[in-house]
């Protein structure tokens, strides 16, 4: 029977976290569909007192963040062919770059919070949760990958490069959500 | 086994050596960590008919309450308590995990032709969360802090200035907890579903059961975000001062309805639409003939959750929107009709031309078409918007949704326990007391819920603890709680025909109906692994292809197909069922239940306000999911 | 069964029933129901008599009347798809094209009179504008013509219904809804709060009173009068204990230091035929027992029992009688 070895098909782990993509998708379609619900039923957005969001920052940090995409690609191109420390290696710029992100993320979220508050107004609610949100998947997609290099670390096989090709397409997603995120974020100033 | 060829002793012996690879871990410890689909759909169904009992006794006491006017058996508080608890209980902890959780853990990977599911582990992970949830919320009720603000929960009425205390905690985070529970176990349905089928069994000549199962998981993905966003919102203003819901910093109390009903309406699709798969397969196996217009089911059954997604408002039309908004969600509520006319019409076209045997099965099958029409008729009734703000939150609609849950979702569920009785116990039930239990049941119902249509025409509200005796509703909610006992004793008359039946009911064979989907193919009670051999599919009915079953044996005989070099089932494609590769499965594992006892700290935390201890607790369920995983499968 | 439903139309009279109209939006909506009845009765009919063949006519590869397969899946799509959207299109057109409009809330402007009802748990403030009258839990309107009536809460979400005169309609904070209340007989017509609102949602009830014009018109300028001094001494004596207790608090009692906003509006309590929503009728026994213990008669009310002496009790009763 062990005439299958190749993968004619995706393999189940892929199939899972496709489908954990979508629900997390519509979680984020919720909170952008609140967003907008909240925003047409109130005269004033944001609220008067509350500066629209900046622009030019949360913009170049989102292209740097949707830039990890392409390292992570590479990565599993790498270990698709078995280069497991060229993978290894893109692997760890794409988690220091998200950590990095992460960090100017939270340095600006403080600098929100100084400003407004989530218990001010309706629109302070929703913005800070639709960050947060954001927020939190990038943290559970750093943590996967770390756990990822230390398991990469004692070696490559079937079940770790299935885990790699989750992953790379959970982040895939994360940095989708994060372009729609920060555009609703700065439709305010529309 | 198939009759007519002989299982040669070289067969015999690639079974047993399938049966000692697969064996369970014995006593308490081997239900604790099992990931048996099998095991855990038992687990599911003797838990959530613990559930279906406490959802019943709150029913009969509702009823009690509500037989004479001013009555005094319960308080106006505890009452309150009751409906929603009644609610929650048999939406989120009896009929969902009754039907995916219990038939479709069971059946599912037997119709497909697998040994298990796509992730057998995770399947663990989400009974142990259902059942973490279950006993959350619970809680809230023994402690006297039962959720009281009815099902849907409505805003303002449930923020914290006007109910303070737990009682509300209780409902969203209960109901964010066992939404991930329903999330991972729908995850986990459509992948075995796209992957494990047997070689050769394409969507095409996929059961419908799987169909709907399918469709059911599909709806669950897409409808639970927006339960748990409304619920997280909640928590956030209750707990943390938020402003989502209050209108007077910017908020909308109408943002609670709008995400609850996305989520709602959809879900009554989900609860429904497995026993429109039961019905699927208990007719062609008693009508002796295939499903009429077997294309248009399958497509009746996706498009039906589909549509389910936009009609939400049609549960708001008294709230005053725009009238335009109102009939756009109108007109969808008419078109989400036409899938359910084209699966009511199959149906009684297949018995028609078929030499039906009315066993009990069947005739719950029948009960449950004059219910779902009869409660269907009045679902449209709704979507004539005058008519439905003239009746919205009376009886009238509690009639509907009763004469359509009861009837058109727990009757199949009943039928489909004497269905596939024999097949997990071995042993046939005792089919007289079981047709007297369909009558009584049957007239229980009708006689429960018919009257509330007059009473609620009549003008009583849902809600009310009591009224007064003036306006000519008391006979009919007599009447209402004198069926709502009769009814209680033709289920209790089921139960207790299938805990006699399991000690002396006759041996029943593997296939003692004439089923035509793969479970009837293998011995009863199933053995641990399943299938010997890998069954190879040729049609929608497989079992009823004597060439094919026959052949299996033959391959146990040469040892085809047998995979017997460890814990091994085959994954194939989506689309064609072409085999694409041999896995190798997990076995008993601690660390399901591990995760879900973390899971029940973190939400425990949370409701009591201790967000570092929940952080701490969250941690730990880090680690379970380091453990869980550090254990890798076999290359095979 | 049907013969049950077939009964509801004849039914008594001094009851709720949303199928004995009085108003033209009632009307629509009552024969809208019974042509969806028969529709249902011909369409349950039809799948009656399938599976009754199904059960007696056993034993066939064909349908009852000849054809295979292909035969009953033209049929399935004949009868459940190209019958459906024929009569679901009809019953669309005619209910959510026509009867809306009919049912629709007037606009702003439009009517004569405008009466704006506040729903609070559990009671109903009525007040109208245009004479600045204020009661609680019973409205009237003049027979005949047709009034807007705009919803609001102060609290939780409820629903205004009065199913004898037409559909209802919920009270959302923050926003304005509004329905038409007319009634074409004169006469008194049952309410309910219909949307759960906490504990006494049940005992949310308000009447609507629909008075001939000269009636209604005499009723209005006696709401707008000032409560009158009490003469008799005991009366005296509750107005001093109206005023010294919490009571003045919560209540308003026009003409008097008491004009609080917190309870119903009391200065023509006597006027009203019920007290506490409907909760029980406004006699000297139940209004004594009332302000003696609010919890009695409608637990968890909103209202304090205040422990009064019976002395007091008994004169502000005798007070409050005096204020018709
Ligand atoms: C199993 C669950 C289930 C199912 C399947 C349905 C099915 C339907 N429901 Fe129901 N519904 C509920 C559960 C369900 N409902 C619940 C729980 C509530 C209340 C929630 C609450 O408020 O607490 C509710 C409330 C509800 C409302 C809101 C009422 C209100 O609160 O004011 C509406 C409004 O449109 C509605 C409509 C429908 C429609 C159009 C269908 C259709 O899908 C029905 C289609 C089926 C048929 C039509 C039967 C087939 C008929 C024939 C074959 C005969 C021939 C027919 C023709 C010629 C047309 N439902
Ligand atoms: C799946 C859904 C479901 C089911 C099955 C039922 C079943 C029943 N329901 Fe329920 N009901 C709802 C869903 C459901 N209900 C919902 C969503 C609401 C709205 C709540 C709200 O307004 O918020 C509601 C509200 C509701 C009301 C309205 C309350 C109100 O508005 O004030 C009433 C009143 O009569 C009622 C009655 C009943 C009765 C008599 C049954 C009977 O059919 C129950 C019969 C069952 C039994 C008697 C149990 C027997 C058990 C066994 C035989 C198993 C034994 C096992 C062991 C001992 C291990 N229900
Ligand atoms: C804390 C506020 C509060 C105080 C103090 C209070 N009431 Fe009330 N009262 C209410 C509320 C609220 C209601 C409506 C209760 C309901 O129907 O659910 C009410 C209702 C009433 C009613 C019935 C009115 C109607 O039209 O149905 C009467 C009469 C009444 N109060 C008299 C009194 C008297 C007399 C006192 C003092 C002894 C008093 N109240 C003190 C809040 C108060
Ligand atoms: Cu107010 Cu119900
Ligand atoms: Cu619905």
């Amino acid at each position: 029977m062990s005439a299958v070895a190749h993968r004619a098909a995706r393999p189940n782990g892929w199939w899972g976290m496709a489908i954990f993509v979508a629900t997390e998708a519509t979680l984020f379609g919720t909170l952008v569909g609140s967003y907008f619900f909240l925003r047409f039923s109130t005269p004033h957005w944001p609220p008067f007192g509350i500066r629209p969001p900046e622009i030019a920052v949360p913009l170049i940090l989102t292209g740097v963040l949707v830039a990890t995409s392409v390292l992570l690609q590479k990565a599993l191109g790498s270990a698709r062919e078995g280069r497991r420390s060229a993978a290894w290696l893109l692997i760890l710029v794409a988690v220091v770059v998200q950590a990095g992100y992460f960090a100017m993320q939270i340095r600006l979220f403080e600098n929100d919070l100084a400003r407004f508050s989530p218990t001010g107004s309706a629109y302070g609610s929703i913005y800070f949760t639709l960050l947060g949100a954001h927020h939190a998947h990038v943290v559970l997609g750093i943590l996967l990958e770390g756990w990822l290099l230390w398991r990469l670390a004692g070696g490559l096989n079937r079940y770790r490069l299935v885990a790699l090709q989750s992953i790379v397409l959970y982040w895939h997603a994360v940095n989708v959500l994060a372009l729609v995120v920060v555009g609703t974020q700065l439709s305010a100033n529309a | 086994m198939a009759v007519g060829i002989e299982l040669e002793p070289a067969g015999r012996q690639r079974a047993e050596r399938l049966g000692r690879l697969w064996q369970a871990r014995p006593g308490l410890l081997g239900w604790l960590t099992t990931v048996d689909h099998k095991r855990i759909g038992l687990l599911y169904f003797f838990t959530t008919l613990v559930f279906f009992a406490a959802g019943g006794v709150e029913a009969l006491l509702i009823r009690t309450q509500l037989a004479q006017p001013n009555e005094k058996v319960v308080s106006p508080g505890t009452y309150d308590q009751l409906f929603t608890v009644h609610g929650v209980t048999m939406i989120f902890l009896f009929i969902i995990p009754m039907t995916i959780g219990a038939f479709g853990n069971y059946l599912v990977p037997l119709m497909i032709g697998a040994r298990d599911m796509a992730f057998p582990r995770l399947n663990a992970l989400s009974f142990w969360l259902f059942v973490g949830s279950g006993i959350f919320i619970y809680t809230g009720l023994f402690i006297g802090a039962g959720p009281d603000a009815g099902w849907f929960n409505y805003v303002p009425l449930a923020d914290r200035t006007f109910s303070p205390g737990m009682a509300i905690d209780f409902y969203a985070l209960g109901l964010i907890f066992n939404g991930i529970a329903s999330t991972a176990s729908a995850l986990n349905f459509i992948v075995t579903i796209f992957k494990g089928r047997a070689p050769g069994m394409s969507l095409n000549r996929m059961p419908l059961f799987c169909f709907a199962m399918l469709a059911v998981s599909g709806a669950l993905i897409f409808a639970l975000p927006a339960l748990t966003t409304d619920c997280v919102f909640l928590e956030l203003d209750r707990k943390l001062g938020f402003h989502f819901f209050d209108t007077a910093l910017g908020g909308s109390s109408l943002l609670w309805q709008h995400l609850f009903w996305l989520f709602g309406h959809p879900e009554v699709y989900i609860i429904v639409l497995p026993a429109f798969g039961i019905a699927t397969s208990i007719i062609p196996t008693f009508a002796k003939r295939k499903m009429v217009a077997f294309p248009l089911v399958a497509l009746a059954e996706l498009l039906v959750a589909f549509i389910g997604f936009g009609v939400w408002a049609h549960h708001m039309f008294s709230t005053g929107l725009a009238t335009t908004t109102l009939i756009f969600f109108a007109a969808a509520s008419m078109m989400v009709v036409i899938p359910s006319t084209i699966q009511v019409f199959a149906w009684c076209f297949t018995v028609m031309m078929g030499r039906p045997q009315f066993k009990a099965p069947l005739l719950f099958i029948g009960g449950f078409i004059a219910f779902f029409v009869l409660g269907g008729l009045s679902g449209i009734m709704f979507a004539a918007i005058p008519f439905d703000q003239q009746v919205t939150d009376t009886y009238f609609v509690v009639a509907h949704f009763h004469f359509i849950i009861f009837g058109a979702a727990v009757f199949p569920v009943l039928g489909g326990m004497y269905y596939w009785f024999p097949k997990v116990t071995g042993r046939l039930y005792h089919e007289r007391a079981a047709q007297v239990s369909f009558w009584l049941t049957f007239a229980g119902t009708a006689l429960t819920f018919f009257p509330m249509h007059i009473v609620g025409l009549l003008g009583m509200t849902r809600r009310v603890y009591t009224y007064s005796s003036g306006l000519g509703f008391g006979i009919y909610n007599l009447l209402e709680t004198v069926g709502s006992f009769v009814l209680a004793a033709g289920l209790l008359l089921i139960l207790g025909n299938l805990v006699w039946s399991l000690r002396r009911g006759p041996q029943a064979g593997p296939d003692p109906f004439g089923g035509a989907t793969l479970e009837w193919a293998i011995p009863s009670p199933p053995p641990e692994y399943n299938f010997a051999v890998i069954p190879t599919v040729t049609s929608a009915y497989p079992n009823w292809d004597l060439d094919d079953r026959h052949e299996d044996v033959r391959k146990l005989n040469r040892g085809e197909w047998v995979l017997d070099s460890g814990h091994e089932t085959p994954a194939s494609s989506v689309r064609d069922g072409v085999l694409a590769e041999i896995l190798d499965m997990p076995s008993e594992s601690p660390w399901p239940v591990t995760l879900a006892v973390c899971v029940a700290v973190v939400f425990t935390m949370l409701l009591t306000s201790h967000f570092y201890v929940a952080g701490l607790a969250g941690l730990a369920a880090a680690f379970a999911l380091i453990a869980w995983h550090s254990q890798e499968p076999e290359e095979v | 069964m049907l013969l049950a439903v077939l009964a509801l139309a004849g039914c008594g009279s001094n009851r709720v029933n949303s199928l004995q109209p009085h108003s033209h939006a009632a009307r629509q909506i009552d024969s809208l129901w019974w042509w969806m009845l028969g529709g249902s009765a011909v369409g349950f009919g039809v799948i009656a008599v399938l599976l009754l063949l199904g059960w007696t006519r056993r034993h066939r590869e064909q349908l009852p009347f000849g054809g295979g397969d292909r035969a009953a899946t033209a049929l399935v799509v004949g009868l459940g798809i190209a019958v459906p959207l024929v009569v679901l299109t009809l019953l669309f057109v005619w209910a959510d094209v026509f009867v809306v409009k009919s049912t629709a809330a007037p606009k702003p402007g439009s009517t004569r009179l405008e009466v704006d009802v506040v729903g609070e748990q559990w009671w109903w403030d009525v007040r109208y504008p245009a004479s600045g009258v204020v009661t609680a839990n019973e409205i009237h309107i003049p027979v005949g013509v047709p009034v807007r009536l705009v919803v609001t809460t102060r609290d939780v979400i409820h629903s205004f219904w009065v199913p004898e005169l037409n559909r209802k309609i919920d009270t959302i904070p923050g926003r304005r809804n509004a329905i038409e209340l007319l009634a074409d007989r004169p006469g008194r017509y049952l309410g309910q709060c219909a949307e759960f609102c906490g504990l006494q949602h049940a005992h949310m009830q308000f009447l609507v009173y629909a008075d001939p014009p000269a009636v209604f018109r005499a009723w209005l300028a006696g709401q707008a009068r000032k409560a009158a001094k009490p003469t008799a001494n005991l009366a005296r004596a509750g107005e001093r204990v109206f005023l010294r207790e919490p009571c003045a608090a919560c209540h308003t009692i026009a003409g008097t230091s008491a004009d609080a906003r917190v309870g119903p509006d009391l200065t023509h309590l006597a006027s009203r035929s019920s007290l506490a929503a409907n909760t029980i009728p406004n006699t000297h026994d139940s209004l004594a027992d009332w302000i003696g213990d609010p919890n009695h008669a409608k637990p968890g009310a909103k209202m304090p029992r205040l422990d009064l002496k019976p002395a007091d009790l008994r004169a502000l009763v005798a007070y409050l009688e005096t204020l018709r």
